[in-house]
């Protein structure tokens, strides 16, 4: 359809304008991360770009920074006082262990459901697929509260045993994960013709070989899809970490922990907020092609 | 797939012994099923379990009684209201973002330069954390200080005194705000898939027989995307029916309980040590979850 170079232009502007309220809070969000308190906490106007751009937020979330270096850093008092720990390093190790491994626990356990439900046909396949699907249809909510008490007992809260609290957390990520993750892959899987595995099984090899010498390699970047949506899922996750653990806090769990009955501390939570949303960014870029297809679980494909 | 595959004899295995082979789905599936089971399946029949015991606040011991907790429940305000809330949430959420979304669809479905670069930006909101997005939303509406606050103060649309979360009017706006923004790009994105995925013959068609752009999109493109409305509405939907991080981080169910939905009110039950009664009402929302879904997916034929 041929439109005119104005209907065009208004178009473009509408667009770029739809976008940009979207962008918005995102912009100032990570404006906020570098004000010092003052323009954060200006009652009289809002500051947007009139205030001296400062590096201490991250200091003090990413690097561990006292409230005693703030105030010397900055020459300036103002704000400086209580004693919480805003020091988010061991937090950003503890989303990043939860994250890969969950993400890891759930592939391997979903590539190989998802070439069995893609290659081969046997009684309750279908009962199966919706046991599966069914699992992304249940609030966590309902299986959170019976969990913790199974963890008690089983001594697997992290008051119990650290590293049996982190695999606690990391296996109900796992299983949070394995439906998007199964589904997906199992899309991919049936993507490639079933020629393929009959002619490697014609010439001598096993289902297993056939798979992990044949088909998996060929799925590569389906897995690589799916690793990244499971790693952003787990790295996002806020019930389940919030309601399981208590000394391990996940980036999430630990950033509602800066808003305080005297005061939220915005120069941290958002420095800490912004340092947390960019590994998303970067793993959402990559994997814009299937993006579509794991969110609807591998029922519609761009 | 060939007879002769399946026939074929399994390496090293003896027959009693077949299931433990390759060429057996079992092996293929034990690992995703132990999890499933261990920790979905038990954990909601302890769920269902602990619903039929009375917790005894002073022994702290769970005692038998079966419709303790789900007549408390019943005849429970708050529970209704809860539900109401989360209904309410759901349905309102789902229509903007529905709206939303298939309009931003249909505006960034274009070949032209640059916008590729729109698209790929308008997906940025689904990959920050919910509870962070809660805490964006937080210091834009801030009653003093916030940004988006001043803004609405300014053009009169909101009077200084009432900041929006303190506002049991219209608190719920304010959460609802951010699910909005982080959500209508999955709706955009989905929109955009379907719409990609239209064959071109009936557009060109009716724009010979002379019909309008807003004809072709109510008769042609609405019908033809009832799929894909469909599966994104379903999958929306579910995820918007256990809202909690928001929630959680905004206004923590306030002011008073006008925020409160089923899946906080549970958390706030549980954190109070009544596990049995926390168990009830989080079976009530898996229970609503799995009633509206079916009846939605029968309804509207949607199959995912």
């Amino acid at each position: 359809m041929e439109q005119s170079f104005a209907r065009r232009s208004l178009r473009d502007i509408a667009a770029v304008l739809t976008v940009a309220v979207f962008m918005f809070p995102l912009f100032w969000w990570a404006l906020t991360s570098i004000k010092p308190m003052y323009a954060i906490f200006n009652k009289d106007e809002v500051v947007v770009f009139d205030f001296v751009p400062t590096l201490i937020n991250y200091a003090v979330v990413l690097l561990g920074w006292s409230r005693a270096e703030i105030a010397i850093e900055s020459g300036s008092t103002f704000g400086v006082g209580g004693t919480s720990s805003y020091d988010s390093r061991q937090t950003i190790v503890d989303s990043i262990v939860i994250a890969v491994g969950s993400t890891g626990l759930t592939i391997i356990i979903a590539v190989l459901a998802a070439y069995a439900l893609s290659r081969m046909r046997f009684r309750g396949r279908s009962g199966f697929l919706n046991w599966v699907l069914g699992q992304r249809f249940l609030p966590p909510i309902a299986i959170i509260v019976p969990l913790v008490g199974m963890y008690k007992v089983a001594g697997m809260r992290d008051t119990d045993n650290l590293f049996l609290g982190y695999v606690g957390l990391i296996v109900i990520h796992a299983l949070m994960n394995l439906p998007i993750a199964v589904l997906l892959l199992k899309s991919f899987f049936d993507d490639v013709p079933k020629d393929v595995d009959e002619a490697a099984m014609i010439d001598g090899a096993t289902r297993w070989q056939t798979f992990r010498k044949v088909v998996l390699p060929m799925v590569r970047g389906g897995v690589a899809a799916a690793a990244v949506l499971c790693f952003i899922f787990s790295w996002t996750e806020f019930l389940l970490a919030l309601f399981l653990t208590t000394i391990i806090r996940t980036v999430p769990v630990k950033i509602t922990t800066f808003v305080t009955s005297t005061g939220s501390e915005w120069g941290f939570i958002s420095a800490l907020g912004t340092a947390a949303i960019l590994p998303g960014f970067i793993f959402i870029l990559l994997v814009q092609r299937h993006l579509v297809r794991g969110l609807t679980l591998g029922s519609l494909k761009e | 797939m060939s007879e002769a595959v399946l026939e074929r004899p399994s390496a090293g295995f003896l027959p009693k012994w077949r299931w433990l082979s390759s060429e057996h789905p079992l092996p293929w599936l034990l690992p995703a099923s132990a999890l499933m089971i261990v920790f979905g399946i038990y954990p909601l029949l302890y769920a269902l379990w602990l619903s039929l015991h009375k917790r005894n606040p002073v022994t702290r011991l769970n005692v038998f009684d079966p419709d303790y907790n789900w007549m408390k429940a019943f005849g429970d305000q708050r529970v209704w209201d809860a539900i109401a809330t989360t209904f309410l949430y759901t349905g309102i959420a789902l229509v903007i973002q529905l709206v939303l979304g298939l309009l931003i669809a249909l505006l960034l479905d274009s070949d032209r330069k640059g916008y590729g670069v729109l698209r790929a930006l308008m997906t940025l909101p689904l990959v920050v954390p919910p509870a962070v997005t809660g805490m964006m939303f937080l210091l834009m509406l801030d009653g003093s200080f916030g940004v988006l606050s001043r803004s609405l103060y300014a053009i009169g649309l909101l009077s200084p005194q009432y900041p929006i979360l303190a506002n049991s009017s219209t608190a719920l706006a304010g959460v609802l705000l951010a699910d909005i923004w982080q959500w209508t790009p999955f709706m955009v994105l989905i929109m955009l898939a379907g719409l990609r995925s239209l064959p071109k013959e009936p557009f060109e068609a009716a724009a010979i027989d002379g019909a309008s752009s807003i004809q072709a999109f109510f008769k042609l493109t609405l019908p033809m995307m009832s799929k894909v409305i469909g599966i994104a509405v379903l999958i929306r939907g579910i995820d918007l029916f256990r809202v909690f991080d928001y929630v959680k981080v905004m206004t923590d169910s306030g002011p008073g309980t006008a925020t409160e939905t089923l899946t906080s009110y549970s958390g706030r039950i549980y954190f109070n040590g009544d596990f049995p009664y926390a168990s009830t009402l989080s079976l009530i929302t898996l229970i609503l979850v799995i009633v509206a879904s079916t009846l939605f997916m029968k309804i509207f034929r949607v199959k995912l």
